[in-house]
């Protein structure tokens, strides 16, 4: 059976792209240079709009000034910021698994770092960040700026993206970890609006604080706080796995959180649809640069700022230093 | 029990399902669409030419079934029209729901709406089909018949882009070459000018656009043959036709249209402000494909390569029928290479020797004749049907076309093969 990829961006406004005019599409087999239609259908015809478009791109994502209304520290090491943006972009970006690139206006391109939404307001125009300081683009988001520039929709943050949006009145078990409690949040929204039962199991991690209460507050899901790496943790989810009849599986967090989660489904016996935070290191998000290129078992390569892949063919092929 | 597994619900699928069934298997169709018999449900030519006597052929092989159907759902029988002789033009509206009580009350499975996307193969033998929602449907034998039309990317770089025609890829999703699939590379047609594919040869405009008079000719005779102005005159689209046997000059001199419920105008597509400087077609509107002015689907760009059983070459299990197992046009063409391939399905199953039929009758001439030109340049540049163009001529040339139905059931008989669709293998 051949695996054939499919870009996130497929059939969206930014379709077709760069990657179209270089006969590098993710999807079309014509805009790789092949002669015949062999694509994983995305309800639109990519090769149609490109054509149509003059064998051109369309109209690219590009970088745009937004004002930060609040920034607030988090946790160890968190930063959580509010940012001003049109009510547009807030819409786009009210999608399980959508991100932007930020840096600061006075810095070079490759300060970008992509950020996961944690929360958009569409009808007012902001979105709600929260990430932890690591590396040197993280801490230059620290410094005391009011200005920054953001380049966005991206929505690639989740592999899984096609089952979480399709599953409806099941039960769902959302795990989250660290940091990685931002994305959830958007989740948890789309499978309650979706009448799914959510349990939802949150773990401080590293950044030793649930700093998203106020978000969830008042929602209508089973929440349990637990560290997910310990026994107890393990035991806790094989539990819900095995009793409460759960169709689809969300995990927030590592790369070695998603493998465990896994393997714990593997272990009771379920056959649950698996959705998880997308890990990679994303560079340019356009399929451009390759810094987010992996390989999967079968030899595909795929750029995973774009490419839609199952969460287990990506996990599979990690090497964990126990 | 042998389970048969076809992909592709037009004439030549909806054929196989039901010989398949009468030879003792359990049959699954996988449609891609909401309707059977695919362009079947814009077309309705019968009977034209040699179609009579593959008609008559099939029936006394023990195949009647879908002709039965085409012809008590005719508007119009025994018509002529340029070129052609004894037409029966059924009503397109009619046929499909036809069709579809006659499978399901033959206990055929049918799967709407399901797309074909990808097998499942171990060795050289197909073990499932792969849906576009990752189910599998599982068989001991498969055959393809998902054509060899569009999809809109195909549809755009071979011809002027999706016409939005009766197979409806933007909704349903593109067709999918399963035997590519199964690493059997496709073969493809060419047109005069080297260039691939073909488009589909005619148009329907929707009757109650046209003036009363054209309408009535229509109704009565079952054809109006109408001047087209001299400076509209065309010759040279003649050649980017499927369908040869209508690649007349007079088709080029004149609009022929015919009476199929819908008004079929015979030409790939036709510019709408041309066509309304022809008396009586001064509001004259597209009914299929409805960008009918400027495109048409585009054709022959998926063809396996198979011996004269129908077993597609290179995968042990997998057969194929209509557009999918050669440069052929026509239902009639879909219907009997799609008969020939479900009975063959339920031998390929039981691993006895495959029916292959024997060239003196007309069915059998045009599938080997057409896989022995196939193989050459120029054969890929012809289109294969009883209607006209080449085989029609050798049909004629070789005593092949008869029209006196006694005499065609008395060879059938000869060669000791009165109604083999009906033997029950299993």
């Amino acid at each position: 059976m051949k695996y054939r990829l499919e870009c996130v961006d497929a059939g969206s406004e930014y379709c077709p792209c760069y990657l179209a005019e270089t006969n590098n599409c993710i999807t079309c087999s014509h805009l790789q240079g092949k002669q015949f239609c062999d694509c994983e259908w995305r309800g639109t015809c990519i090769y149609q709009e490109y054509v149509n478009n003059g064998y051109q791109k369309t109209y690219q994502r590009e970088d745009i000034p937004v004002q930060v209304e609040k920034r607030e520290s988090i946790g160890s090491n968190c930063m959580m910021l509010k940012i001003k943006v049109s009510k547009t972009l807030a819409r786009q970006l009210k999608e399980p698994g959508a991100y932007v690139f930020l840096r600061g206006t006075d810095l070079p391109h490759y300060f970008d770092v992509p950020m996961s939404i944690m929360e958009a307001d569409d009808s007012n125009g902001y979105i709600y960040i929260s990430y932890q300081t690591l590396g040197a683009k993280t801490k230059k988001l620290d410094e005391d700026r009011s200005e920054f520039l953001l380049r966005g929709p991206y929505w690639n943050g989740l592999y899984g993206l096609k089952s979480l949006k399709k599953v409806s009145e099941d039960n769902c078990l959302v795990i989250a970890r660290g940091i990685a409690q931002a994305p959830a949040i958007l989740v948890i929204k789309k499978l309650i609006k979706n009448r799914n039962k959510v349990i939802f199991v949150v773990d401080k991690g590293v950044v030793g604080e649930i700093f998203i209460e106020d978000l969830i507050d008042g929602l209508d899901i089973r929440i349990i706080e637990e560290d997910v790496q310990s026994e107890n943790g393990k035991f806790l989810i094989k539990n819900i796995l095995r009793n409460e009849d759960i169709g689809l599986v969300y995990s927030g967090g590592s790369d070695v959180l998603h493998a465990s989660v896994i393997n714990m489904i593997d272990q009771v016996g379920v056959n649950p649809n698996i959705v998880i935070t997308n890990n990679n290191e994303i560079c340019c998000g356009e399929g451009i640069c390759g810094g987010c290129t992996i390989r999967l078992s079968n030899g595909v390569r795929a750029k995973t700022c774009k490419t839609q892949l199952e969460a287990r063919k990506v996990i599979e092929r990690r090497v964990f230093d126990d | 029990m042998t389970k048969v597994v076809i992909i592709g619900g037009g004439w030549a699928g909806c054929a196989a399902a039901i010989s398949a069934k009468k030879a003792g298997a359990e049959v699954t169709l996988i449609e891609r669409t909401d309707l059977l018999i695919g362009l079947g449900n814009v077309g309705g030519i019968m009977r034209n030419n040699g179609r009579y006597t593959a008609t008559e052929e099939n029936i006394a092989l023990g195949a009647p079934e879908l002709f039965d159907v085409t012809d008590s759902c005719a508007r119009h029988k025994n018509i002529e029209f340029p070129g052609h002789k004894h037409a029966t033009l059924y009503d397109v509206t009619q046929v499909e729901p036809t069709v579809r009580r006659l499978l399901k009350d033959k206990g055929i499975n049918i799967l709407f709406e399901s797309r074909a996307i990808d097998i499942i193969k171990e060795d050289k033998k197909i073990k499932g089909i792969v849906l576009s929602d990752k189910s599998v449907i599982y068989g001991d034998v498969f055959i393809e018949t998902t054509g060899s039309t569009g999809p809109m990317g195909n549809c755009l770089k071979y011809g002027n882009g999706c016409s939005m025609c009766i197979l409806r890829c933007p909704s349903f999703g593109p067709r999918i070459s399963i035997s590519k699939r199964a690493g059997v590379e496709d073969i493809l047609g060419k047109r005069g000018d080297e260039s691939y594919g073909a488009f589909s040869g005619s148009c329907k405009l929707n009757k109650d656009s046209l003036s009363a008079e054209i309408v009535e000719k229509l109704n009565k005779e079952g054809v109006a043959v109408l001047r087209i102005p001299e400076e509209d005159i065309n010759l040279g689209k003649l050649d980017i036709k499927v369908c040869q046997q209508y690649a007349l000059k007079e088709f080029a001199e004149n609009i022929v249209l015919l009476d199929t419920g819908h008004a079929k105008l015979m030409a790939p597509f036709y510019p709408l402000e041309k066509l309304r400087k022809i008396k009586g077609l001064e509001n004259a509107r597209y009914e299929d494909p409805y960008a009918g002015g400027k495109a048409n689907s585009v054709r022959y760009l998926s063809i396996a390569p198979r011996n004269n059983s129908m077993k597609v070459r290179g995968v042990d299990n997998l057969l194929c029928a209509g557009e999918k197992s050669g440069l052929f046009v026509g239902h009639t063409e879909a219907i009997a290479t799609g008969t020939l391939a479900g009975h063959n399905s339920v031998r390929l199953s039981l691993g006895v020797p495959l029916l292959e039929l024997p060239r003196n009758l007309a069915i059998g001439d045009i599938i080997a004749f057409a896989n022995e030109q196939i193989i050459t340049e120029e054969g890929l540049k012809k289109r294969y049907t009883f209607a006209g163009s080449e085989f029609f001529q050798r049909m004629k040339s070789t005593g092949l076309y008869i029209t006196d139905k006694e005499e065609i059931k008395r060879k059938i008989s000869r060669v000791n093969l009165l109604g083999i669709y009906n033997e029950k293998l299993i």
